[in-house]
């Protein structure tokens, strides 16, 4: 269902990237705060990343290249240790950039 | 001389029962587990038969983490499955055996891109592509990008037949060898048969081994049908798969999973496991012949049995029960039989035969492992399990195939033969102790 990137801000865009991340990871949408690590605290391995990617994709209904998360990722944690420094705050930061851009 | 392994678990999801209980009963009954096709709209199909589990199957049910699911095909779930229930009928505790020492050895189907919402979905994005450009304008470069805008990236990971053997092992903790056989109908026995030469070599002192197969979907069914071996007896869904009778029209396609643990004699021993028999032998030869039809003397098949016999050290007059292949093709029940006499001299006459897939179908790469299955509970409960369906008897198969009711038989040996496509022939034997 592609949808209106303009209209995703703020709460709207909150809840979009915490329920994506809940089906992408199968865990329960209350585990999914601002500062949960992605991996460490949610269990995401690397291919979970895709699949977040994808569904990002499908609710922006236009193209999201894994190769703008990686580079958001190399400015944004340049030092980071992925496991624990990717949080869903993070995540909800890049999708915020891809739907306004 | 080598070490003796013993099964200690078994574990099933089958068109007739998805636990190991409801299986024991059903093909104690004589149940069919054949039924028109739910899975799919199988009204234009020549074939609209197949034998299904049922939708009591929760594919999420043993998958931990949860997620892990989503990356399952309906295969390797049925795997996933079979193995939690085999390890659990062992009472295998976590800590029982090091991880580097418990290994997979899993027979698996080369379709699982085939699952039937992956053929719907690739289905949809040509038809998709064909309502952006129109059929003319058909061509791969557009069908790539469709495809890519319309698929998860992650689909591909369904689709690879080794990957049922990686979620059973990281279910367990599973560090010690892995594997997958890919030899179509042969492939369930066969990983069964390597599971034990890995214990045997030393290289594990528990093996998860069986076979996982789902093909109930467009692809598979087109396939199988196109190729002349499916029955297309649709007004008569129970009574369509008819092992050695004289009315046999070809196999009826299933699904399901079969998986048993198992030990090292002296490892399951001083755990005080209960041991539900020795896997005493194991032989696999090739054809290499024709790529379906099989060898007319039926060398091939019958020196499985007989090379299993001998590792097994096992006189054929020691067999008590067969566990046959036994498809339903015309082919197949007039080879297997020569084979059975071939092997076992005039034994053949003597010993009882029997098709569990009459019952539940041609579970193709699972097929060896859940009849290995049914070889051990018709052992343990004490029992032959019948051949349904057996009304009209074929002068050229005329051995005793256990019409139609189980029969109450204390067995000491039992075999299991499984033949595939590509000519593979392979036979367990297993004996009680």
């Amino acid at each position: 269902m592609p949808g209106d990137p303009t209209v995703l801000t703020g709460g709207a865009l909150d809840a979009l990237v915490r329920q994506i991340i809940a089906d992408v990871l199968v865990v329960s949408l209350e585990r999914v705060r601002p500062e949960a690590a992605m991996g460490a605290d949610l269990g995401a391995e690397s291919i979970d990343y895709l699949d977040l990617l994808f569904r990002l994709e499908e609710a922006f209904g236009k193209p999201v290249q894994p190769s703008r998360w990686t580079d958001f990722l190399r400015r944004r944690l340049p030092a980071g240790n992925f496991g624990t420094s990717i949080t869903v705050a993070v995540v909800r930061e890049f999708a915020e950039q891809e739907a306004g851009t | 001389m080598a070490e003796r392994v013993v099964v200690t678990g078994v574990g099933v999801v089958t068109p007739v029962g998805t636990d190991l209980a409801a299986f024991a009963a059903a093909v104690r009954a004589g149940r069919s587990g054949v039924s028109r096709i739910t899975a799919f709209d199988c009204e234009s199909f020549e074939t609209r038969i197949a034998a299904q589990v049922g939708p009591e199957f929760d594919p999420a049910a043993y998958a931990q983490p949860p997620k892990a699911a989503k990356l399952m095909s309906r295969a390797a779930a049925f795997a996933v499955a079979a193995a939690a229930m085999a390890r659990d009928d062992a009472a295998l505790a976590p800590d029982a055996v090091a991880g580097d020492r418990l290994g997979v050895s899993l027979g698996a189907g080369g379709m699982g891109p085939a699952d039937v919402d992956m053929v719907e979905g690739q289905l949809e994005t040509v038809v998709e592509v064909v309502r952006r450009s129109g059929i003319e304008a058909f061509a791969i470069p557009s069908f790539a990008r469709v495809y890519r805008e319309r698929t998860n990236p992650l689909s591909m990971l369904r689709g690879l037949p080794n990957l049922a053997a990686a979620h059973v092992a990281i279910q367990h903790g599973a560090r010690g060898p892995n594997t997958t056989v890919a030899t179509a109908c042969t492939a369930g026995t066969q990983a069964v048969g390597d599971g034990l030469r890995m214990i045997q070599r030393g290289e594990a002192d528990v093996v998860l081994a069986g076979g996982a197969d789902a093909m109930i979907n467009p692809v598979g069914v087109l396939g199988f049908s196109m190729l002349g071996t499916l029955s297309s007896r649709n007004d008569d869904p129970p009574r369509a798969s008819r092992p050695f009778d004289l009315e046999r029209d070809g196999f009826v396609i299933g699904e399901g999973a079969g998986v048993v643990v198992l030990e090292r004699e002296a490892f399951a021993r001083a755990r005080g496991a209960r041991i539900w028999a020795e896997l005493a032998g194991y032989a696999a030869t090739c054809d290499a012949y024709r790529l379906t039809d099989e060898r007319p003397d039926a060398e091939g098949a019958s020196a499985a049995i007989r090379r299993c016999l001998a590792d097994a050290d096992i006189a054929p007059a020691d067999v008590g029960y067969v566990n046959a292949h036994g498809t339903g093709t015309r082919m197949n029940d007039l080879m297997e039989t020569r084979a059975i006499k071939a092997a076992l001299g005039t034994h053949a006459q003597h010993v009882p035969v029997s098709s569990t897939k009459s019952m539940i179908g041609h579970l193709l790469a699972a097929a060896g492992a859940v009849e290995l299955a049914t070889s051990l509970l018709a052992l343990r409960d004490g029992f032959l399990p019948p051949t349904i369906n057996y009304q009209t008897p074929d002068p050229e198969c005329d051995l005793d195939y256990v019409p139609n009711v189980a029969r109450p038989a204390r067995i000491g040996v039992a075999l299991s033969n499984s033949f595939g496509f590509g000519g593979q022939n392979a036979c367990l034997a297993i004996r009680r102790c």
